[in-house]
């Protein structure tokens, strides 16, 4: 996980992504595919914590790059390209979450093409199976975890997912959402405060 | 700094957001003032609580998106703005090269594996150069009988397998055996890594045969294509070539059949012609009939079968 991060930072600072861009643009497949392969990892987990649903992460991931592809021509290099996909991509899931804001936050089960996938077992500390307080401990803390992040708007949410675990920076997950930085930290702050009222006793 | 200022500049502040003056004083006050540490330290405990709840994304879901994305660029209209002689031609043209080499999207990092695969462990020995450990103490069990008698003593009957931890070199046949294992597990990310983890030279008729049974066989699309990616060195061979030939007329993945099509052209024989001559009638796709026609005539065969 940490390396599929290390490499989309460096994708991001790495003048070869102009090269493959320009390529891509000019019809070089192979240019393209690399170009999806050195961020649709990321692109992919980021759908994936947002929408908790294989299924839609997997459209939101097929219709990012799709946008990619018939608009990679219109990429002028006027910000970077990590900056432009996250646009793309973020605008994708934020249209999800307004449309499930009218609807019942969804369970804490996972669909996987496997089978259902429970999200604590993604939680649990290992061996924590050995000891049920600290399993019924930790079922408690992910049920108030999934209530606090529903209470977030969309907006919040999504700059919280992009800081805490995307690490972006403020600045730039301004530009991804056309806001200013001021307006990302402020984001960013009440995304905090709610989480700790909910989750209260627990931290 | 008053303490309500610097609770607000409190998740700031932890993530490192601050300019660097506006974090000194922030730092100075929480030095001084218990309250706004334990504000901190809430904060922390926030973190590190949400940290552990990043959800992990299933290898294979990759895969069938990576599929997905294929499948669909074909499908979708020229990209807008496209030069005279336009991407979309060069794209579907190429497509089948970009699929012949279909990069290896694992490929193992060093000559050491180390793999975990629960449930499975009994079934080996812990001899050679393979070594086994608990992956943990517990065991998990069955009860099949209990059965108790009048001197307060009870016999239980139950089934016991015991998660281990192997590791071992990708070449050892222990670890190979294991792979051929994890192949029928329930969860496509273990086939997809076992599959990709396998001997590259799929010297073995076993070897072989399972990777024939996934690509005849698997639901997952991403699984199916890992199977084909093992399976072109051995293209040639006609066990091989019957079975790719079967699936290409049922698979519902555009992408395999393409993969299949640039995996059967690269040897000709008249049974390949007369599939792909029949293939080619109903191919609904629009790249994969492309490519079908291409390989036709890369064959000096005709379209039609007349």
């Amino acid at each position: 996980m940490a390396q599929d991060a290390a490499r989309a930072a460096g994708a991001r600072l790495n003048p070869q992504v102009d090269s493959l861009i320009r390529a891509a643009q000019h019809g070089d497949q192979d240019a393209f595919e690399q170009l999806v392969r050195a961020y649709d990892q990321n692109v992919l987990r980021l759908a994936m914590n947002l929408l908790r649903s294989p299924e839609d992460a997997r459209d939101a991931y097929q219709e990012a790059f799709l946008r990619v592809y018939r608009n990679l021509h219109a990429f002028r290099f006027d910000c970077s390209f990590h900056t432009w996909l996250y646009r793309i991509v973020t605008n994708i899931c934020l249209d999800q979450l307004r449309k499930r804001k009218v609807r019942k936050e969804e369970s804490g089960v996972v669909e996987t093409a496997g089978g259902s996938m429970d999200r604590m077992e993604t939680f649990e500390e290992e061996g924590a199976e050995a000891d049920p307080e600290r399993v019924l401990w930790n079922r408690e803390l992910r049920s108030r975890i999934e209530n606090a992040l529903g209470d977030l708007t969309p907006r919040e949410r999504m700059v919280f997912e992009l800081r805490h675990y995307q690490g972006l920076r403020l600045r730039n997950i301004g530009e991804i959402l056309g806001a200013t930085e001021e307006a990302a930290k402020n984001c960013l702050f009440r995304a905090t405060q709610k989480m700790r009222a909910v989750l209260g006793d627990f931290l | 700094m008053t303490c309500d200022a610097v609770r607000k500049l409190i998740p700031l502040c932890f993530y490192g957001e601050l300019p660097a003056g506006e974090e000194d004083l922030v730092e100075a006050h929480l030095h001084e003032c218990a309250a706004c540490a334990g504000e901190m330290e809430k904060m922390t405990s926030l973190a590190g609580a949400l940290g552990r709840r990043q959800t992990e994304v299933p290898a294979s879901l990759l895969e069938e998106c990576r599929a997905d994305l294929r499948a669909a660029v074909e499908g979708a209209a020229p990209p807008a703005g496209a030069p005279v002689k336009g991407p979309w031609t060069l794209f579907l043209e190429a497509m089948g090269a970009t699929l012949a080499r279909f990069p290896r999207w694992r490929t193992p990092l060093g000559a050491v594996a180390l793999l975990a695969i629960g449930f499975v462990g009994a079934r080996f020995s812990g001899a050679g150069r393979t070594w086994w450990k608990p992956a943990d103490e517990a065991a998990f069990a069955t009860v099949r009988s209990v059965q108790a008698d009048n001197s307060g003593r009870v016999q239980i009957s139950f089934d016991e397998t015991q998660r281990k931890v192997i590791s071992g070199r990708t070449d050892s046949p222990e670890i190979q055996k294991l792979l051929l294992t994890a192949f029928h597990q329930n969860n496509p990310d273990v086939r997809v890594e076992s599959i990709g983890l396998l001997s590259a030279e799929t010297d073995t008729a076993e070897v072989r045969d399972a990777l024939l049974g996934a690509l005849d066989h698997d639901p997952n699309p991403g699984v199916r294509l890992k199977a084909l990616d093992k399976l072109k060195p051995l293209a040639a061979d006609p066990e091989v070539r019957k079975t790719m030939a079967r699936v290409l007329q049922t698979d519902d993945s555009a992408a395999v059949r393409m993969q299949i099509v640039d995996l059967l052209v690269t040897r000709r024989d008249d049974s390949t012609v007369g599939v792909l001559q029949s293939v080619v009638q109903r191919e609904d796709n629009r790249g994969v009939r492309q490519k079908l026609e291409n390989a036709l005539k890369d064959l000096n065969a005709s379209v039609g079968t007349f």
